[in-house]
Formats: C-alpha cells, sequence, structure tokens
C-alpha cells in the first residue's frame, strides 16, 4: 500500500472470494433467518476473516506453534476439546430433565434415533470407497461425520476434533447448519412416515410432577451409569451432568448462572469465531466438503426416521399409545425439533399440546450422542 | 479397502452398546423415581 506494505487485494484468490459468499450467506442465515444466530453470526464472520488474506490470524509457526490470534483460540479450544466439553456445562445447567424423568421411555427413543450416526457412517464409508481418488475417507473420518446425525454441533465437533482433525470445520458447519434447518427437514420425514392418524393421536399435555429429590439424583446416577459404561464419554457427559446438578441442586445458584449465561456465552463466541476461522479456502473448498455436507443431510433425516419407526414399534406393546412424532424429537436439535412436533401435533389434532412430551426424546439425543461419540473415541480414538 | 469386521465392530456394536446404556438408564430412571415417590408419600403420612 503505497509502497509501504503489502495490500490484501494482491494476494485474494477466487478461493476466498467463494469463502467470503459463503460466509456472508451463513452471516445472512444468522441474522436475517435468525437461524441458529448465536453460532452462524460468529461462524460468518470467522470465515469472513481468515479469507481476507494476509490477516494471519490463523498463522502457525514453523515447530507449529500457533502465531495468529485465532490459531491461539483454536489450539486452546478447538484442539484440546476444551470448549465443546464447557459448552455441556452450560447445556446441562440450561437443561430441565423433568419431562424425561416423568417418562423415562423416551430415553430409548433418543437411543433409537441414534441409528442414523451409524447409518451415515456406513454410507460414507461406501461413497469413500466407491471413489478413493477423489476422497480420503477412512472408518474414523466416516465416524466423525456419521455424527453430525446427532444433531450436536459440541459433541460432533469433539468427536471430529480427534478422529478427523482435518474435516472439523466442515462437520461444525454441516451439524449448526442442519441443526437450523430443523424445521425444514422434519416435516417431510414426519409425513412420509406417519399417518394423519398416527400424526393425531393424543398425549395428555400434563406430565407426572417430578420431586426435587429425582431432579437431584438423575445427574449424579446418570452420569455415574454411562461413564461407567461407556468411560470415554466422560468429558461431555459429566460436564452435561455436573452443569445440571448445580442448576438443580438449589446452593449453587450463582455458578449455575454463570455456566448457564456469561461462561456460555464466551465459549459460544470462541467456538464460533475459531469454526469459521477453520474455514479457508484451502481447507474447505475440497470435493470432500460437498460429499460431507450430502452425508449430514442422510444422517440427519435417517436419525429422524429411526426415532419415529421406533416409536411406532413401541407402540405395539404400550397401553397408552404415543404419538410416533415425537421420536422423530430423538435427534439432540433441543429445543428446535420439539418445537417442530408441537406445530405439527396441533396441526394434526387442535387438543394435542407435544412440546413437553417431545423434550424427554430431544434431552435424551442429546445425552443418546455424548454415549455415540464415546463409544467412537473408545473403539477408534 | 474396508475392514467390515470394524465397520461391525463400531456400528453394529456401537449402536447397540447406546441402546443398552439408554435402555438400562431408563430402567434406573424409572425405578429411582418409584422408590422416591414411595418414600415421600410415606413420610406425608407419618406427618
Amino acid at each position: 500500500m503505497f509502497g509501504l506494505y503489502e495490500s490484501a487485494f494482491g494476494a485474494l484468490t477466487w478461493g476466498n472470494i467463494v469463502m467470503l459468499l459463503i460466509g456472508g450467506f451463513l452471516m445472512y442465515l444468522g441474522i436475517a433467518r435468525k437461524m441458529e444466530p448465536l453460532l452462524l453470526v460468529p461462524i460468518g464472520f470467522g470465515v469472513l476473516l481468515i479469507n481476507l488474506p494476509l490477516g494471519g490470524l490463523m498463522e502457525v509457526g514453523a515447530d507449529g506453534e500457533p502465531i495468529g490470534l485465532l490459531a491461539w483460540v483454536f489450539r486452546g479450544g478447538i484442539t484440546t476439546e476444551l470448549i465443546p466439553a464447557f459448552i455441556f456445562l452450560g447445556l446441562g445447567a440450561m437443561t430441565d430433565f423433568g419431562p424425561l424423568i416423568a417418562n423415562p421411555k423416551t430415553l430409548i427413543l433418543g437411543a433409537g434415533a441414534q441409528f442414523g450416526v451409524f447409518f451415515a457412517l456406513i454410507i460414507a464409508l461406501l461413497v469413500g470407497r466407491a471413489f478413493p481418488d477423489f476422497l480420503d475417507i477412512g472408518i474414523k473420518q466416516a465416524a466423525a461425520i456419521g455424527i453430525i446425525g446427532g444433531a450436536d454441533g459440541p459433541t460432533a465437533i469433539f468427536t471430529a476434533t480427534e478422529l478427523a482433525p482435518k474435516l472439523v470445520g466442515v462437520i461444525a458447519v454441516s451439524a449448526y447448519t442442519y441443526m437450523a434447518l430443523v424445521p425444514i427437514i422434519l416435516p417431510p420425514v414426519i409425513r412420509l412416515l406417519t399417518t394423519k392418524e398416527e400424526r393425531a393421536i393424543y398425549m395428555k399435555p400434563q406430565l407426572r410432577k417430578v420431586s426435587k429429590r429425582e431432579k437431584l439424583l438423575f445427574p449424579i446416577v446418570g452420569a455415574a451409569v454411562i461413564i461407567l459404561l461407556v468411560p470415554r464419554s466422560a468429558p461431555l457427559i459429566g460436564m452435561f451432568m455436573f452443569g445440571n446438578l448445580l442448576a438443580v441442586s438449589g446452593v449453587t445458584e450463582r455458578l449455575a448462572d454463570t455456566a448457564a449465561n456469561a461462561f456460555m456465552n464466551i465459549l459460544t463466541i470462541l467456538l464460533g469465531l475459531s469454526i469459521g476461522a477453520f474455514m479457508s479456502a484451502e481447507s474447505f473448498l475440497q470435493g470432500e466438503s460437498l460429499v460431507i455436507l450430502g452425508l449430514g443431510i442422510i444422517a440427519f433425516a435417517t436419525s429422524a426416521a429411526a426415532g419415529i419407526l421406533l416409536a411406532k414399534l413401541m407402540n405395539l406393546f404400550l397401553k397408552e399409545k404415543i404419538n410416533p412424532m415425537i421420536g422423530a424429537a430423538g435427534l439432540s436439535a433441543v429445543p428446535m425439533a420439539s418445537r417442530v412436533v408441537q406445530v405439527m401435533g396441533l396441526k394434526a389434532n387442535r387438543r394435542n399440546y407435544l412440546l413437553m412430551h417431545a423434550m424427554g426424546p430431544n434431552i435424551a439425543g442429546v445425552i443418546g450422542t455424548a454415549t455415540v461419540a464415546g463409544v467412537f473415541l473408545g473403539i477408534l480414538g | 479397502m474396508i475392514d467390515w469386521g470394524l465397520v461391525a465392530k463400531v456400528a453394529g456394536a456401537g449402536f447397540g452398546v447406546t441402546m443398552l446404556v439408554l435402555t438400562l438408564l431408563s430402567v434406573i430412571v424409572w425405578l429411582v423415581g418409584l422408590v422416591t415417590r414411595e418414600s415421600e408419600s410415606q413420610g406425608e403420612e407419618k406427618k
């Protein structure tokens, strides 16, 4: 610039321009369409920052040590898996396990909805096998791609960081974008797999009252049982249950408030920016990215479908039938999936208020996806 | 070359373990609820 230093214009590539458009689109979705704005806005801005050349935000030294601002955040928060795990602390503090405790069989629906993760894993492997020169998808990458079907951003990042670090950016964007698109993805899957009569199945709006003692015991017992059976789920499940204990104990309000608000907000900013900053043109504009985005939607749809089919299966044995739509909420996208079920339930039957019924499998989906992540890391990590 | 044995282990056993863990947890939650409600109702009767 004026012979004093190099401006960034000369270094701008077509790849950067495409990525700037993608970053702009993500910010548009967040700001104008209000789709997952807390994440898509920071991710979109991170994409913008990293694709304006010569800024050096993700610069790494010859010895692999971070130099750039966001490289430090990425190393400290994502590579170490600190941010996804601590986000689970905040999520736990924000979660009410009441609907799940009142109706524990919804945990099974949350588990069934993880089928899509495993289905997408197999499809990813087959696609990788079909195009070996074009794609580098082994079992670890396939597992990291499959977990997108859990519809849980922090878990997807947590798993991808360990199993497929090069794919973290595209997997995170895929997970969060599809989470934002749940109101568009779920209804056709539900309509395809249920009849009008099934969608109209009435469920009493009131769940049984859950005592404080039950709410207090759940995070303690839940953490112990899951971590004993799937030890590698400890960072996610441990933080999730601890956050919830802070909220329900009644004696740590300040900690619960910090975990659910200030701490969560800080982590969200750091997570969004560093994920966006990982999406440089060189790393994102690969054939793999498009394939992963495609596989992500397969994983999502299959997970929702598995939840619905499992609910229909359970209805064969239950005296009091459940509305199979609540199975689709086994996706972790809380509370978006539950809201979709509520809206569709009301459309099918004006007396039906399914929101709290759907929250059970919805929260179970979070636990289920974290458990699957633990299983993957236990076998492949 | 895909190692289908490993795939079966990861996908098949993985899904099985997930189902098992959450089903077990649902039974435990149900039992805890049962015991808690029972003890709470007994406590109220004593009062």
